[in-house]
């Protein structure tokens, strides 16, 4: 069986004032693979992510568990940190019990018992895990701007002082758009042409 | 303007659309149709002589919103970048009745060409902004309180822009459509089509705050004597320097009036507009020679077909969505495809100009990596198991999913059948492709079906 530890976040009061952190984490030890498991403050901070990299060390951990906010704010900060310390980044699960948990719940029995239950299905998925690769493409560096007003123009000079290339594309017969319709504009009142 | 057309970075095509987009992030293949322009605009110096002599006139100028006119071979306004004509085949003589050709007679440089044709071209990008602005909510359909467009001296924004503009059809003197009279009265009536649910949009348009308080301004300014009315529901000024600039207008002697115009009708050769004065709590009514709305912004014609033809996706109002509302403004949820301006949603000239450098300095950050990673969370195909039915190929929603042939040893022989392969750059792992899949043959990593049924496990065991 793999070595699993599980980091469950109390994101101030933003998770642990509705979910009972501690019974998290203590519930987690139970489950299959898991040899470590604890609360922590604030896990994406560097103390936090200072803790799961110790944790991995002493534990010789080799699959990752973090219960905290939605993957889309720190799925990437957790990938990194346990890749930091030589783990590939794919053998990890991130648990949301922020968003779909305490913030849409208000019994803490009940949103305590759910987090666990996301733990456990996290726990389950990670051991199935394997490592990935991520692959690389090649980037053409030239940029296509469509619309010529004063948000594509701005934008084109932006990249083409940059040293990129820009093919700037705009419907009309001339470049412009709205802006050289006004005449002077707020709050400078200068000439808009 | 002259800095974007001279820049050697920059290659323009303008009277052009976007045709085409095929492929992904930092390889982009798009095709561009040059609508005919039936000018050749190497040959062309822009002396404008032909303008000076198309016998096609008096078509309404659609760049002074029909309140000026053109003739069929013109340029959208003198200062036009670049500074050349187009030929407007609909209203052309030549083009309608087989004959005239008076501005290929007189052309001093033989640009005129009657057999200009549309043509296609294809460019290779890494990386596509979109900024294809805003269009103006179409009043005159859904307010028949303020007349359906009936009184000509009911006006847009817009069309007040070019009327107090010096290059525009009045030079910049401030008159009524109708008569050409100076108004000595001006109403301006905010949130039109904005924040109106019933008629028009739930949002604000952010901008017709700020640009009423200067119209207002302007009338006071050019007008010695005049009055300007403005009839609002909020003064929003959230901006650097904007409530300083309001306070302007105030103190120009601008009568702001907080109700919502019921009614406009005609009397003489005057509007008058029923109102409720809310702060005083009584009915009013206000006699004006001119009435401007604030209208609302929506997206520009044709945005939703253009969205669906990129590949990415627009909200409620049709608006380009961003990634996320407050940490991804300028990105979409396609990769390297990224929003400018008022195609995301309704803005003020400050706030476009600093989203459309947020937006280049993106794509700059995408250009200055040797090459790209790959997120590796993508779908694969287990040859094997592929039964070849290409149910997966309509249901990708990026593309990526094709056939290639392969060749097996069966049947005593080799065999050679075509299974589906899928393009990694291309896939964006949504999984669309693995519920499709009749044979499980489709599996996607890190969210193989081994592992949701581990989750599944875990739930129900």
């Amino acid at each position: 069986m793999k070595r699993v530890g599980v980091f469950v976040c109390d994101c101030g009061t933003n998770i642990a004032a509705v979910v009972d952190t501690e019974r998290v984490a203590r519930e987690a030890t139970e489950m299959p693979g898991v040899v470590f498991a604890t609360t922590y403050k604030y896990m994406c901070s560097d103390p936090g992510q200072d803790l799961i990299k110790k944790a991995i060390r002493e534990h010789n951990l080799q699959q990752v568990v973090v219960a905290s906010c939605s993957p889309r704010m720190h799925e990437n900060t957790f990938r990194k940190a346990i890749a930091d310390v030589g783990l590939n980044p794919y053998l990890f699960e991130m648990v949301n019990i922020r968003e779909q948990d305490s913030w849409v719940h208000a019994d803490k029995e009940q949103a305590t018992r759910k987090a666990s239950d996301l733990v456990r299905m996290a726990v389950f998925k990670v051991l199935k895990n394997k490592p990935l690769q991520t692959g690389t493409i090649p980037i053409t560096k030239r940029a296509l701007v469509v619309g010529a007003g004063i948000a594509g123009m701005q934008s084109a000079l932006d990249i083409a002082e940059a040293g990129y290339e820009v093919v700037l594309v705009d419907r009309e017969a001339t470049i412009g758009g709205r802006m050289v319709q006004l005449d002077k504009t707020f709050p400078t009142l200068d000439c808009s042409a | 303007m002259v800095a974007v057309a001279q820049h050697p970075n920059i290659k323009m095509y303008t009277y052009a659309e976007i045709e085409a987009v095929s492929g992904y992030i930092g390889n982009f293949t798009v095709t561009i149709r040059r609508k005919a322009k039936y000018v050749d605009w190497d040959k062309c110096n822009g002396c404008g002589t032909c303008e000076t002599k198309c016998p096609s006139k008096n078509i309404k100028n659609e760049f002074d919103l029909g309140l000026g006119t053109r003739t069929a071979i013109h340029k959208a306004f003198p200062q036009a970048v670049p500074n050349k004509p187009v030929i407007d085949a609909e209203n052309c003589r030549k083009f309608k009745t087989g004959k005239c050709g008076v501005c290929e007679k007189i052309c001093p440089t033989k640009a005129i060409n009657f057999e200009d044709k549309d043509e296609l071209v294809t460019e290779n990008v890494g990386a596509i902004v979109m900024a294809t602005g805003f269009d103006l909510f179409d009043w005159t359909e859904t307010y028949g309180e303020y007349g359906y467009g009936r009184f000509p001296d009911v006006v847009s924004g817009l069309h007040f822009e070019r009327l107090v503009n010096a290059s525009g059809p009045t030079g910049g003197k401030i008159k009524r459509p109708s008569d050409g009279r100076i108004p000595e009265s001006v109403a301006f009536i905010k949130c039109v089509g904005s924040r109106d649910d019933t008629k028009g949009k739930t949002y604000c348009s952010r901008a017709c705050c700020m640009y009423t308080a200067k119209h207002a301004m302007q009338v006071k300014e050019k007008i010695p004597g005049s009055e300007a009315y403005v009839f609002y529901m909020d003064v929003r000024t959230a901006g650097k320097n904007y409530e300083e600039f309001y306070q302007r207008g105030v103190n120009a002697g601008v009568k702001y009036i907080r109700g919502r115009v019921s009614k406009i009708y005609p009397r003489g050769d005057k509007l008058v507009l029923k109102s409720e004065d809310t702060l005083l709590g009584r009915p009013i009514e206000v006699e004006v020679d001119m009435v401007v709305l604030a209208t609302a912004m929506v997206p520009a014609r044709g945005s939703a077909e253009l969205a669906k033809l990129v590949g990415f996706s627009t909200d409620k109002d049709g608006f380009f969505q961003e990634a996320h509302p407050k940490l991804q403004p300028v990105e979409t949820f396609t990769g390297g495809v990224y929003l400018a301006g008022a195609c995301q949603g309704p803005k003020d000239i400050p706030d476009t100009v600093a989203q459309a450098s947020a937006a280049a300095v993106k794509v700059c950050g995408l250009f200055s990596k040797p090459e790209l990673a790959t997120q590796p969370m993508v779908s694969e195909v287990e040859a094997g198991k592929c039964s070849g039915c290409e149910f997966c190929v309509p249901i990708c929603p990026y593309k990526a999913i094709t056939m290639k042939a392969i060749q097996e040893r069966g049947h005593g022989g080799v065999i050679e059948r075509r299974v589906a392969t899928v393009n990694e750059g291309l896939c964006q792992g949504c999984g669309a492709c693995v519920g499709a899949c009749r044979s499980g043959a489709l599996n996607l990593k890190g969210f193989t079906d081994e592992q949701i049924v581990a989750e599944v496990d875990a739930l129900c065991l």
